[in-house]
């Protein structure tokens, strides 16, 4: 078994030289920044791309948890629900009865609600889903392996379930539920950012380029972090808790780090998927959410940043390009009176199984760390290697 | 301090709800009766869970996986009992003397069915992915679930499906100190509990029983004592396979309406009640059902139906900061 | 490909259209038509649907799929001379199991991005409508709704939120339009029915979505405005597996009346049972969301006969065979799908085709444009159609107030009873 591993990965092996895959790299960031001048402004393919880097933005947070601290975390929703929340609450007409307006355009001047800039917004939103990060992680510091996931699990569906009732709890007085429901609160206001045009839903090329530097960004945070002495600390915690304290690392603001860390990136991501989608809507918070990110994460590679980036986009164009637009134009082609979106599910399914029996590392797995991982996250390394 | 805090904030965490409305009941009506239903009906509600908790447990006590397709098999388990009674000619008016022996059969149908089941998801998705990183076979779990639900989707559609109220569930039987006890508290009752003494003896009793908790143990030193720990396992998820398949047989008895997302629902709070028992533990994970079924049923009457979900987590959150390990968690390898 | 499939199904089927055509043309009779008549246009335009296809909605959406399908092959695939390509697009994705924002948005810029669409049709949930409005707005596609019910889409009743409907028409033009009643003519017929049948204590349901919430709201705005009593209106989990402790808790508030406010995919099946066994002798009400052969049915998995007899519901449909094309709708759908008993769904969803097959006959050369396809949508005036007589107002609505009453029949089925006046809204 772990020969057949092994044989895989060498299939795949590719050691450049730093030289190469920086020109590699920085090729790879030229295509991505010129790609959406190859498409049609509001073409699907581009609305798709829009999406799925905003899921590499989510899954990069994720990675931070499970991956760097090993702390696997099931309700990583929680912090795309805060974040939405912020541009719903700030960003929209929603509370009505306020009128408060920060460095907003005259577009969303005369109209009611509170409106702050968006860049404002998705600050707040990542203050707020910090907070929250660090108050999901604090009843988990006594606690291991699973029992971390069904905690953070029973966060994010609390979460979801205030998200759905939210229209009839009053905290901030009445008039001002906390959320809309399943109504959800549509539209929120068009992003107005600094020197350039007002976004529109119907050229999404600045939404791509938008999108793709929060991507820069969060990348170049998220790699300083990883090979800063903080990033030693959470691998070590990962690898072993007992022997990382004795080392002298800090369990308490090393774990809680790593959840302010995620939580605040998926909070940016939140943010703009709320701003693009246009909506926030409780029916997105669900749990299959944070299963589809962690999907995302597991399938490109625990660890690896840019595993995390390939499984993002792939399992992010599975769900929303090759099922619904690829998969089903067949039995028609095929002259086949047949609807194929009866077997969406199966299929997403049956790739997820496909792809990991295939590449049970991951697509990308970081090298450094495979051995590692290979042994878990857990205290207990001997299961996995019954047939070793 | 801190055994003393983790014990009785324990205990004062679970009796919270029941005495608060306890009380309550007590000033309102002058006795307990409304929260005797309550807790009652709870149990009797829980059992279901109970069932599946302990399939869960299982599971994860031996190859440390969350298996979440286990929720769907469970599912599939109460489709496969909802078409066989018509198949083998139960209708309503099917009297006693018919009812069992076909209830019967069709219970060694459902369990056969979902643990055979069970054995292939464990031989297709998870035992290549033995020498993989951790979490890969979570996905591959996440995978089966999906096609589970898409089987099911396609079985009965995308609407909850009536089935035959066969045994009358909702028939009173006879009332105890104001409690109304119903056919099918009766059955979840009396099926759960031979079924998970029989699945304890047989984990504590025979070989295959000590085989399988010394490979939950130490899979190395269990494979050297002889014991062929791919047939450990499979028969692991055999069991649990037909504990959930029992179970979907009682649920469709029980709720009389079967649907294709309701092993999700179902997976989620079995998987709560395996943890709040402490996981891998069957006392527990039985526990951890009964109790979530009490919550589940309070919350409903009393604070709201769309409000339980909160409730329940909110109980677990609570019962994971007085007890990381669980409520009888001494025995796992997990428990810090 | 998928266009010259169409066309060929156009030729085969000459005498079918024939028949549709001067039934059609009967439809028309009285309405207005202003982009001149003439039936000269040619051409062809697309016409787009938008619905969730998977998941727990997948029956009631594939039925309206049914319907608009029929209402295409009925008419051959052309309204006059234009040929008329139907595409349905899927707002759902297989990991959410439900409408997905993104595929909303995606379906949305897809139509307008096609120089030929005229008209989408959509959504089925009124969350999603809200974002596909605005999209549609900006590029002057019209709408039609076969399904969304909730007020402030079209108009700031109560029951609606600030800044509603305007903040769906950035164009500051009206594009969307639907042919069901919004919730306030469903809540006023549902109460005026409870009062007729001598109610006295109502307890309300809902599965807390949108249509279902809002339909819950406007129930008890209604109940107060007639002096109908409202025990409690409760949202409830829809995926919980049974709501045993509700249904003792509505009987200890004494109710003898029970409304759900939903859908059937929302434990509509499970709710009725647990109400029913804790109340025996509780009359049970439905909406449209349950007024479907999936619920009322015991051979298609719905509430058993005994149930059934104490249950009625209300359709924005009346008597089928009372209309001219009534018959004939019925007599087609069993043909082409081997069902006599078409379900509201397919009703709305083949509704929501004719009106836009007529309009774009109706519109003459117009009718291939998509202005000239708008301006005709918002004069549909007098149509006689599978849902009554009815007109498009000023705010996209339809001007149906008539609720048909529909008892569950011998075979199971909703069978149509009689007529609820709910005018006065």
């Amino acid at each position: 078994m772990a020969a057949r591993a092994a044989s895989f990965r060498r299939g795949f092996a590719f050691n450049p030289s730093p030289a190469v895959s920086r020109a590699l790299a920085l090729a790879l960031a030229a295509f991505a920044i010129v790609y959406p001048l190859l498409l049609d402004p509001i073409s699907g393919l581009l609305d798709d791309s829009v999406v799925a880097l905003a899921y590499v933005i989510m899954g990069l947070g994720l990675n931070v948890v499970v991956g760097f601290a090993g702390l696997l975390d099931l309700g990583y929703v929680a912090f795309f629900a805060i974040g939405a929340f912020s541009v719903g609450w700030f960003m929209s007409t929603f509370y009505a009865d306020a009128n408060i307006h920060v460095l907003v355009s005259s577009n969303v001047h005369n109209l009611p609600g509170i409106h702050l800039n968006f860049l404002l917004v998705i600050v707040i939103a990542a203050v707020l889903c910090a907070l929250a990060g660090m108050l999901i992680g604090l009843p988990t510091l006594r606690l291991r392996g699973d029992y971390i996931a069904i905690v953070t699990l029973a966060f994010g569906e609390i979460i979801r379930v205030f998200a759905v009732n939210g229209d009839s709890v009053h905290v901030f007085g009445n008039g001002y539920p906390l959320t809309n429901g399943r109504q959800g609160i549509t539209p929120v206001d068009q992003l107005d950012l600094p020197f350039v045009k007002p976004f529109t839903q119907l050229d999404l090329r600045p939404w791509y380029w938008l999108v793709l530097t929060l991507v820069f960004i969060v990348l170049f945070v998220v790699i300083r972090l990883r090979d800063s002495r903080l990033g030693r600390a959470w691998v070590a915690v990962r690898e072993d808790e007992v022997a990382a304290a004795s080392m002298g690392v800090p369990l308490v603001k090393t774990k809680l780090l790593a959840y302010t860390v995620g939580g605040a990136i998926g909070g940016v991501a939140g943010a703009f998927l709320a701003a693009y989608l246009n909506t926030v809507n409780a029916d997105q918070f669900a749990f299959s959410f944070s299963i589809f990110v962690l999907a995302m994460i597991i399938l490109g590679g625990l660890g690896s940043i840019w595993g995390v980036v390939l499984g993002a986009i792939v399992l992010s164009f599975i769900n929303n390009r090759l099922i619904p637009d690829v998969l089903n134009s067949v039995p028609g082609k095929l002259g086949l009176d047949f609807n194929l979106s009866d077997l969406g599910f199966g299929i997403f399914g049956f790739l997820l199984v496909i792809v990991m029996v295939l590449r049970p590392e991951g697509l990308l797995p970081e090298r450094r760390r495979k051995l590692e991982l290979t042994e878990g996250v857990g205290t207990d390394d001997a299961l996995y290697e019954v047939r070793a | 301090m801190r055994e003393f805090i983790s014990k009785y904030g324990l205990i004062a965490v679970l009796l919270a709800l029941p005495v608060f409305y306890g009380v309550k009941d007590l000033v309102d009506d002058g006795n307990l009766a409304h929260l005797g239903q309550n807790l009652f009906q709870g149990l009797s509600n829980g059992s279901i869970w109970a069932l599946i908790a302990v399939g869960y447990t299982l599971v994860y006590g031996i190859i440390e996986l969350i298996n979440f397709a286990h929720g769907d098999v469970f599912m599939i388990g109460s489709f496969v009992a909802a078409g066989l009674f018509g198949t083998v000619g139960l209708g309503l008016a099917t009297g006693v003397g018919g009812l069992v022996p076909g209830l019967l059969l069709v219970l060694v149908i459902c369990m056969a069915t979902c643990g055979a089941l069970n054995v292939m998801i464990e031989r297709v998705a998870y035992r290549p992915l033995r020498s993989a990183p951790k979490l890969a076979p979570l996905i591959t779990a996440v995978g089966f679930s999906f096609i589970l639900q898409n089987v099911g989707l396609l079985w009965v559609g995308g609407s909850p499906a009536s089935v035959p109220d066969l045994i009358h569930a909702q028939q009173d039987v006879f009332t105890f100190l104001g409690i109304t006890v119903q056919r099918a508290d009766l059955l979840a009752i009396f099926v759960t509990i031979p079924l998970v003494v029989a699945a304890t003896l047989f984990i504590s009793r025979s070989r295959l029983g000590k085989a399988m908790r010394a490979t939950a143990q130490d899979p190395d030193a269990a494979r050297l004592m002889g014991i062929s720990v791919d047939t450990t396992i499979s028969l692991t998820f055999l069991l649990g396979g037909m504990l959930a398949g029992a179970a979907g047989l009682i649920y469709a008895l029980y709720q009389t309406t079967v649907w294709y997302f309701q092993g999700f629902q179902a997976g989620l709070i079995a998987f709560t009640a395996a943890v709040m028992g402490g996981i891998g533990n069957l006392r527990g994970a039985v526990l951890g059902g009964l109790i979530i079924g009490c919550i589940q049923f309070i919350s409903d009457d009393r604070i709201g139906p769309q409000w339980t979900p909160a409730i329940v987590f909110a109980y677990l959150v609570l019962i994971m900061v007085f007890r990381p390990q669980g409520l009888i968690g001494e025995e796992t390898r997990e428990a810090g | 490909m998928q266009f010259r499939t169409r066309a060929a199904i156009g030729c085969l089927l000459p005498a079918l259209a024939l028949g549709v055509t001067a039934c059609g043309g009967s439809d028309n009779k009285s309405s207005t038509s202003g982009g001149g008549g003439s039936s000269s246009a040619s051409g062809s335009v697309d016409v787009y649907s938008s619905l969730p296809l998977q998941g727990a909605s997948k029956d009631q959406t594939g039925a309206m799929v049914q319907g608009i399908k029929l209402a295409v092959d009925q008419a051959g695939g052309k309204a006059g001379n234009v040929t008329v390509k139907y595409i349905p697009l899927d707002d759902s994705t297989a990991q959410a199991g439900n409408w997905d924002p993104q595929q909303t948005a995606a379906n949305a810029r897809k139509v307008a991005q096609d120089k030929k669409a005229v008209a989408y049709l959509g959504e089925f949930n009124s969350g999603a409508s809200a974002i596909s409005i605005p999209i549609l707005n900006q590029v002057g596609i019209a709408q039609i709704s076969p399904a969304n019910t909730y007020v402030g889409l079209t108009t700031n009743e109560p029951g609606s939120e600030k800044g509603e409907p305007q903040k769906y028409q950035p164009s500051g033009k009206k594009t969307y339009t639907r042919i069901v009643p919004r919730d306030t003519i469903q809540a006023q017929a549902l109460i005026t029915q409870t009062k007729t049948d001598g109610c006295t204590k109502v307890a309300i349901a809902n599965d807390k979505e949108t249509y279902g919430a809002g339909l819950g709201r406007l129930l008890e705005i209604k109940a107060k405005a007639l002096g109908q009593t409202i025990t409690s209106d409760t949202g409830i989990q829809k995926d919980a597996p049974n709501f045993r402790a509700y249904a003792s808790k509505i009987k200890g508030e004494g109710a003898d009346c029970f409304i759900f406010a939903g859908v059937t995919a929302n434990g509509a099946v499970q709710i009725f049972k647990d109400v029913s066994a804790a109340i025996p002798s509780a009359k049970l009400y439905g909406p449209d969301g349950v007024c479907e052969s999936g619920f009322t049915n015991p051979k298609k998995k719905g509430i058993p006969a005994s149930i059934g007899a104490k249950f009625k519901c209300t359709v924005a449909t009346l008597d089928l065979n009372s209309y001219p094309g009534g018959k004939k709708f019925i007599a087609d759908f069993k043909a082409k799908y081997g069902n006599p008993h078409p379900d509201p769904y397919a009703i709305y969803g083949y509704e929501a085709m004719k009106l836009t097959l007529d309009t774009i006959k109706a519109a003459g050369s117009a009718g291939a444009t998509r202005d000239g396809f708008l301006a005709q949508l918002f004069k549909t005036k007098d149509r006689h159609s599978v849902l009554g007589t009815y007109s498009i107002d000023a705010n996209g609505d339809t001007t149906l107030t008539d609720y048909g009453l529909y008892k569950v029949g011998p075979d199971g089925d909703p069978t149509y009873e009689s007529t609820i006046k709910a005018s006065g809204s």
